[in-house]
């Protein structure tokens, strides 16, 4: 299974280290403005850290998509199909890869923006009335009171979430390459049955109750998020073992 | 017996690749599966390796049906490329010696250097012979118990043809099975214990290649063009 994530993990290397390389450079611009007390590039490196955070972790989890779809549909299968691995074993070490690529991705990403934060403390110093404001601005309106460890939990529960729907699209995509495949429309019909599970899942997750602990209630988030996750990658396995064809 | 097919078929919506084929593969031998495209040879193979689920029939490897464990021990070689694009040949080695207990490394690192490859080439840029040949030096790396080689051949210079044989054959142990399918039947019918005649998805003709020589003084050549330049089944 590891030998896998290994290899799973070199199909995507690339876009990983230009994500790396773009959230370097965004961090330098930041690191200057901070340095330098220029708005522009603190603004600018803001900015650009924020976009790589989000748009790098929405397309971690579609690039998986898109190397499952390659992985099935094309020659390349065969590096994979003739191994002597069970489909449950090739698709859980894809959807382990890419959930922890995606975890550690979002954790590096929180611990570069407490580590920019501090050093906007120390060196610009304010940030502290900054965020005293939007917390005194959030519970008066909302009644919500904003702690670090609420942040975390609900950014861990987005990340889940996330983490859920792209398995979501591999189930669909795995419909398509085996019970769909040669007939018409077989893409189409994957989307449609990707749109309505990501509607079912979305509808689910809604349903959760909110419990008097927050963290709880973001806790259960989270586990409802993994156990379709994981209903999800055995009916899947199920079907590359039975049906799937390379 | 080590591997046998029992009514073998594998459709394709309206389209039947593999009708209901029934064989069984003794160990030792070398079979050449005959057929033109389109007749099934790939389809049977890539079912006996596991990458094609049939639609009905089976597939039985010493006696179990084909999965997971068969595939420790049988050695599939595509007509098709089929490795990322970002390796080198170095790298299809290191792969095979991660997944396959049976892959020698030391056999593939003599296997390429005869084969005038160089470890840091790129797989993606090699032209269809030196492909041809990659592909063969790292199946033929394996210690296995059942190699299917679809169409080796493909790509290879003629002069090339013959080392390229002598090099598949000296790769495989004496109890082992080679399955090797070709439109070059000639090249074939010198190696070959056994052929198995493919044509519109069914096996039309299996027969013992010396067997044929000796009591129908026919030759593999005379009957592939028995079967296929008349459109009829020919009896061994």
């Amino acid at each position: 299974m590891l030998k896998l994530m290994k290899y799973e993990f070199r199909k995507t290397a690339f876009s990983k280290l230009i994500l790396l390389s773009i959230t370097l450079l965004s961090e330098i611009v930041y690191l200057l403005g901070i340095f330098l007390k220029k708005d522009v590039f603190l603004s600018s490196g803001i900015m650009f850290l924020v976009l790589c955070a989000t748009m790098g972790i929405l397309y971690i989890g579609l690039e998986s998509v898109t190397v499952l779809h390659r992985d099935l549909n094309t020659k390349q299968s065969y590096m994979l199909f003739l191994t002597p691995k069970s489909s449950y074993q090739i698709l859980g070490a894809k959807i382990l890869e890419n959930g922890i690529s995606i975890l550690i991705t979002g954790a590096f990403f929180a611990a570069l923006a407490a580590i920019d934060a501090a050093a906007a403390y120390f060196y610009v110093g304010g940030l502290k009335e900054v965020w005293n404001m939007v917390n005194d601005v959030l519970y008066v309106s909302m009644h919500i009171s904003v702690d670090p460890v609420s942040i975390a939990f609900a950014f861990f529960t987005l990340l889940a979430s996330w983490i859920s729907y792209i398995v979501s699209a591999d189930f669909a995509v795995i419909l398509s390459a085996s019970v769909l495949a040669g007939k018409k429309a077989s893409g189409v019909v994957s989307f449609v049955i990707f749109i309505i599970l990501s509607t079912l899942l979305g509808m689910g997750l809604d349903k959760v109750p909110a419990l008097e602990s927050r963290e709880l209630t973001f806790a259960l988030y989270i586990a409802v998020s993994l156990a379709v996750s994981v209903i999800l990658y055995l009916i899947s396995g199920w079907i590359m073992e039975k049906k799937l064809s390379v | 017996m080590i591997l046998e097919s029992k009514e073998a078929t594998k459709k394709y919506g309206s389209k039947t690749a593999v009708d209901h084929v029934s064989l069984k593969l003794e160990s030792g031998l070398v079979y050449a599966m005959l057929g033109p495209n389109g007749s099934g040879k790939t389809t049977w193979m890539k079912m006996t390796a596991g990458l094609v689920k049939p639609t009905s029939g089976e597939i039985l490897y010493q006696n179990q049906p084909i999965g997971k464990e068969s595939k420790k021990e049988i050695a599939y070689m595509s007509t098709e490329p089929y490795f990322y694009n970002w390796m080198t040949v170095a790298d299809v080695g290191n792969y095979y010696a991660d997944f396959f207990e049976d892959f020698s490394m030391e056999k593939y690192q003599q296997m390429i250097t005869r084969m005038e490859l160089t470890e840091d080439m790129k797989a993606k840029k090699l032209s269809s012979g030196m492909m041809a040949k990659l592909k063969i030096a790292v199946t033929m790396a394996r210690k296995a118990k059942i190699y299917l080689l679809d169409e080796p051949l493909n790509g290879i210079d003629l002069l090339a043809r013959d080392e390229i044989m002598k090099s598949i054959l000296e790769a495989v142990d004496p109890d082992v099975t080679l399955v090797v399918s070709s439109h070059l039947v000639d090249e074939l019918e010198r190696v070959a214990d056994a052929a198995l005649f493919m044509k519109d998805g069914h096996l039309v003709e299996q027969c013992m290649v010396e067997e044929l020589r000796i009591s129908r003084h026919k030759s593999v050549v005379d009957l592939y063009r028995e079967i296929y330049g008349h459109g009829g089944e020919a009896v061994c």
